[in-house]
């Protein structure tokens, strides 16, 4: 069997395969695997602490079949060790997660060059949100990369921005949140001209401001073409909604259809993002370009679970050379035909009988 | 048909709302219906209970009650009863726990309410039990009678089977009225228990409800709450603190919180010859209820020096959860109950690959993992459901002041060592707040009488009304016979 | 493929018996690693079938009667795979199998005894000890051993190299009692004549005969026979037998 004979490849290679593996329109099944596989053995081997967590699996390239078998790293993980693969001094750039989560510790993902995020993001951005315009006047709300640099969602709407907006495209927001101001002068512009206008930024943020708008009753007229990018959870920064709801009360302020509302779905550690086609039913269908795969697994054994059935999604994404390509997130999630739903986090659970449980037990250390 | 569950006299049936509860824990679906009562119907329960619990279960000797405890439950060890039946058939489905270990657990656990055990309950807390039919001497001289609440009220919680048996018959001993909450998770055996116990006795049987309603604050538990004389509440540190300061303060209210309990291995128990078994003691406790239970091991102290090593018994144990596998498979969890396992799992696995003195076993199949380390640490929740830690020690005194700081955390320690070690270390143990030492295999099966968190389960739901000594002494100038 | 994503070491497997049943567990998915001493062209070549069969091989050079050379063994399997799922212990010191002219006790020396004690069990007893500690990490391994249906019928007494034979089923019972509770399995099979190997070349055809005719099945074992109940002892459908000594000699000895 040729696996057991690996070509080992260098950091150029892999960035090479890479690039022109996204650009190709169309990949097959086991074109993917053979990049997935080399890629595996390239962080199997450069990546240390990876290597240990995948001997502890039992499971080291040459045993490796398929992408479908790679070990995937917790997303957890991130926070404790160095997943890296290029050495310290060549890091160009490093995305931080945000630290929400109890602990206050945040991920850390090293890249040696951005030249691979970006040829994932553009070229799938492209496809997904921008297919039938070269450019589109934007607003962005939230902040730019030089006030967030280790923030993965500002480079990835700073892309966005300088690749894809046309002239007189903003970023609306300040210190103090959304510029209203601003915001309403770009809308009404939109709408006296006719022009479309995309609104790309964070879930939250929409929420304060349709909330805001819904308060002195406006409402705006965007003209046929334009569209809304959301991103990110809810969670931590304002109250949780109801999707439907949400795109609702979004499409309504904003006549802008809920075909045309969509969701972007990724996070700090991978390099490439999902999207949906609109959210005229929620849960949304979300899918990715042909370098990533999803998988829905039992989150004890990581064995998939049956089509239908719920489980944890890990996702493996070639593009994340440096770090770990394939990763257990803590997101629930059900496999569909081309896609998957996208149904929330899994919540640690109450212990059902008397015995402590991991989350009481912290609460009451550190309180 | 759906089971209808919960009991109560008095009212309609078809007067009441009805909720259906679905499990699908992996043994079969099943739908139980629990009865909603209004507040004017839960009010009319309580009042009829207190004023049945006056005049009936005040004026009869605990000796009858315990007779008639003792034949319901001898009912219950009946393998052809017909409600011994019903939960050997549904308590699997419900819970999602394996039948075998179910038939197991409800005779071992059943026959703690037999007559000889019921009285070691009333002597482990009276001296004279007799002081909860009529006035007693009391030590102190003076008398004394013992009176239970006419009305306790009961909010169960969890799904470890027939739990609640255990508080409904200490209050029935104390002859207080009850009206009981199930949980959710376990609705079954308090309600098929007390319908066996009004088949006996009927006049009892109006001494006793059960009922349910949504967990939560809300109208339901403020009626209970304001009606009842004693309140004896289980669960999480939040949902206790949120009844306690709720109930009035004319009310008591006992709680018993979540625990964890843990093991210590002696050398000792660790030759060629012996080790195996302790192992196989060790696992037992592990997967009676997939740990759900207070007293269920989270942690293991080996000790170092024996001739099977702290990590040899970690792979013994390891081998015996996958024996246990096959004899008691582990209920299948729900995706939350996955991801916990899950995130503890990833957690041990992170800490086993960057420090040396660790390693981590894990079935490839999820049903149980053993995280060992080499040098003990703080003491911490496992990810139950068949997920052990096992620390080395270099000997078992270490592990008290090790464990010092969660006093208030801690309930029972199973033990194998030699008997100067197990006084030794009891009274250590016992110094820093734990109540209960036991065999290994035995963490899980309390006996009769056990000081529960380390209170009296009788004594703690009386009340003592004494007539003192003066009192006696002046009343008889006023006698008849005066001389 | 029973035996998918299954590392097992096949001692001795460039030709023979070892080499028909890494085949037979390569054709069954898994990845063998074919321990061989000296022929290096007959390893590659059983190798190379292992491929074809669909499974994978990998040979590795080493002398099992050096407790050195073993635990390089185990470490460079354990660099490329992380683990090692089953240990066929096959590879014995080469004894020269002559009815004709076989030592009669009078004049088999102690040292001979001796010398077959090394060559059958020192290479059992070190691979063994070096891959126990593996296999108790993980609570799970299997290990088989060649031993000899000679041992239970000694139709042409080969003193002194039976004797070690009978030993290695003795040792492999006892180390079956004490790792079964690691979840370890160990067991032997007993072939009777094989035939074709390096040892049964020379045998006579008037023995070949003799043999036949008190075989029930009525011919001699090949060595494809010997590997079917190997893979029954490695997989899962044996997965509560240990201890056991399994006779492949086509009904001569009954146990």
């Amino acid at each position: 069997m040729k696996f057991l004979e690996i070509i080992h490849v260098n950091e150029t290679q892999v960035i090479d395969s890479l690039t022109e593996f996204i650009i190709r329109h169309k990949t097959r099944e086991d074109e993917f695997d053979a990049l997935a596989l080399q890629i595996f053995d390239y962080q199997f081997n450069n990546n240390l602490p990876y290597q240990r967590f995948c001997r502890q699996r039992e499971t080291t390239p040459k045993t490796v079949q398929s992408w479908k078998s790679i070990p995937a790293v917790p997303i957890n993980a991130y926070k404790s060790l160095t997943l890296s693969c290029c050495r310290s001094e060549d890091v160009k750039r490093t995305f931080m997660t945000s630290g929400t989560t109890g602990d206050g510790l945040r991920g850390k993902c090293h890249h040696p060059t951005l030249s691979v995020y970006d040829s994932s993001m553009i070229t799938a951005f492209k496809a997904r949100f921008m297919p039938d315009l070269k450019t589109i006047r934007m607003g962005i709300l939230f902040p730019t990369e030089n006030q967030m640099p280790n923030s993965s969602l500002a480079h990835y709407l700073a892309l966005a921005y300088s690749n894809f907006g046309s002239d007189g495209s903003q970023y609306l927001l300040t210190t103090e949140g959304v510029c209203l101001e601003k915001l309403f002068a770009e809308l009404e512009r939109a709408e006296k001209n006719l022009e479309p206008y995309a609104l790309l930024g964070a879930s939250y943020s929409f929420v304060h401001l349709i909330d805001q708008m819904e308060k002195s009753n406006q409402t705006i007229q965007l003209p046929k073409g334009s569209r809304i990018l959301d991103t990110g959870g809810f969670k931590g920064q304002s109250r949780e909604l109801d999707l439907d709801d949400f795109y609702e009360r979004l499409s309504e302020r904003f006549s802008v259809p809920r075909a045309s509302c969509v969701n972007m779905y990724g996070m700090t550690e991978l390099s490439t993002q999902f999207y949906d086609n609109g959210n005229q039913i929620c849960p949304s269908k979300k899918s990715g370009p042909h370098w990533i795969r999803s998988q829905v697994v039992n989150p004890v054994t990581g064995i998939p679970m049956p089509k239908g059935e719920r489980g944890i999604l890990v996702h493996c994404d070639l593009a994340h050379f440096n770090c770990v390509a394939t990763i257990q997130t803590e997101d629930i999630g059900i496999e569909v035909d081309n896609g998957f739903l996208l149904l929330g986090r899994a919540e640690g659970a109450e212990a059902k009988g008397c015995s402590m449980a991991v989350a009481e037990f912290l609460k009451i250390a550190q309180g | 048909m759906t089971l209808n569950l919960g009991y109560f006299q008095g009212i309609e049936s078809s007067a009441i709302e009805w909720k259906t509860l679905s499990f699908d824990r992996g043994k079969g679906a099943i739908e139980v219906a629990v009865p909603v009562l209004s507040e004017t119907q839960l009010k009319s329960l309580c009042t009829r209970v207190k004023d049945m619990s006056q005049t009936y279960l005040k004026t009869i000797p605990v000796s009858d009650l315990v007779n008639i405890i003792d034949t319901a439950i001898s009912s219950f060890l009946d393998r052809t009863n017909p409600y011994r039946q019903q939960a050997e058939d549904l308590l699997p489905r419900i819970t999602g726990y394996d039948p075998e270990m179910i038939r197991l657990g409800l005779t071992s656990y059943l026959k703690t309410f037999r007559k000889v055990e019921l009285n070691r309950f009333l002597s482990e807390d009276f001296s004279n039990p007799k002081i909860l039919d009529e006035f007693q001497p009391l030590p102190k001289g003076g008398l004394g009678r013992a009176y239970g609440p006419d009305l306790l009220f009961h909010i169960w919680a969890g799904n470890v089977p027939g739990l609640p048996i255990w508080s409904l018959v200490s209050g029935l001993l104390v002859k207080a009225g009850n009206v009981g909450k199930v949980s959710s998770a376990e609705p079954l055996m308090a309600s098929l228990f007390s319908k066996l116990l009004s088949e006996i006795d009927p006049k009892l049987g109006e001494c006793i409800a059960i009922v349910w309603w949504e967990g939560g604050q809300n109208k339901w538990e403020e009626v209970l709450l304001n009606h009842a004389d004693l309140v004896l509440a289980y669960g999480n540190n939040d949902t206790l603190r949120q009844i306690r300061d709720r109930t009035p303060i004319t009310t008591r209210c006992l709680t018993y919180g979540h625990k964890i309990s843990f093991g210590m291995i002696s050398r000792s128990a660790l030759d060629t010859g012996k080790s195996w078994t302790t192992a196989h003691q060790a696992a037992y406790d592990i997967v009676r209820y997939d740990q759900q239970g207070c007293y269920s091991p989270q942690i293991f102290f080996v000790e170092e020096g024996g001739a099977v090593s702290p990590e040899q018994f970690a792979q013994f144990l390891a081998r015996e959860l996958e024996n246990f596998e096959n004899k008691f498979p582990r209920r299948s969890l729900t995706i939350e109950e996955a991801s916990s396992v899950a995130s503890w799992r990833q957690s041990e696995e992170l800490k086993a690959f960057s420090e040396e003195k660790r390693s981590f076993i894990v079935d490839p199949n999820g049903g149980w993992s053993v995280s060992y380390s080499e040098t003990a640490e703080e003491i911490y929740p496992s990810g139950l459901n068949r997920t052990i830690q096992v620390f080395a020690v270099k000997s078992l005194h270490e592990v008290p002041s090790m464990v010092k700081p969660y006093k208030a955390l801690l309930q029972t320690v199973g033990i194998a060592a030699s008997p100067e070690e197990l006084i030794q270390l009891a009274s250590q143990l016992g110094a820093i707040g734990v109540t209960r030492i036991s065999a290994l295999e035995h963490m899980t099966t309390p006996e009769a009488g056990w000081h529960h968190d380390g209170r009296f389960n009788l004594l703690d739901l009386v009340t003592v009304t004494e007539v003192e000594r003066t009192a006696e002494t002046a009343a008889e100038a006023f006698s008849d016979y005066v001389d | 493929m029973k035996f998918n994503e299954q590392i097992v070491l096949v001692t001795g497997s460039s030709r023979g018996i070892g080499a028909a049943i890494a085949k037979a567990f390569a054709a069954e998915g898994a990845t063998v690693i074919i321990n061989y001493l000296k022929n290096s062209a007959a390893a590659i070549d059983t190798a190379e079938k292992c491929n074809k069969l669909g499974g994978s091989a990998k040979i590795i050079q080493a002398d099992v009667s050096s407790g050195e050379q073993i635990q390089i063994l185990i470490d460079e399997i354990l660099q490329d795979f992380s683990k090692i799922d089953i240990l066929v212990n096959n590879a014995f010191k080469p004894y020269i199998f002559d009815s004709e002219n076989r030592k009669q006790f009078h004049e088999t020396s102690w040292n001979d005894y001796q010398e077959q004690l090394d060559g059958v069990l020192f290479s059992s007893y070190t691979l063994c000890q070096a891959i126990l500690p593996i296999f108790k990490k993980r609570t799970k391994g299997n290990i088989i051993n060649i031993a000899s249906d000679l041992v239970a019928r000694p139709t042409i007494p080969y003193h002194d190299y039976m004797t070690a034979k009978a030993a290695l089923i003795g040792f492999s019972r006892n180390l079956a009692m004490e790792v079964g509770q690691f979840g370890i399995r160990v067991n032997c099979v007993a072939p009777g004549l094989v035939y074709p190997t390096d040892g049964s070349m020379n045998t006579k055809e008037g023995l070949k005969e003799m043999i036949i005719n008190q075989t029930p099945l009525r011919r001699i074992a090949a060595p494809e026979d010997v590997a079917g109940p190997v893979l029954f002892l490695a997989s899962s459908w044996s997965g509560f037998i240990t201890g056991q000594t399994l006779y492949i000699d086509g009904g001569m000895v009954m146990r």
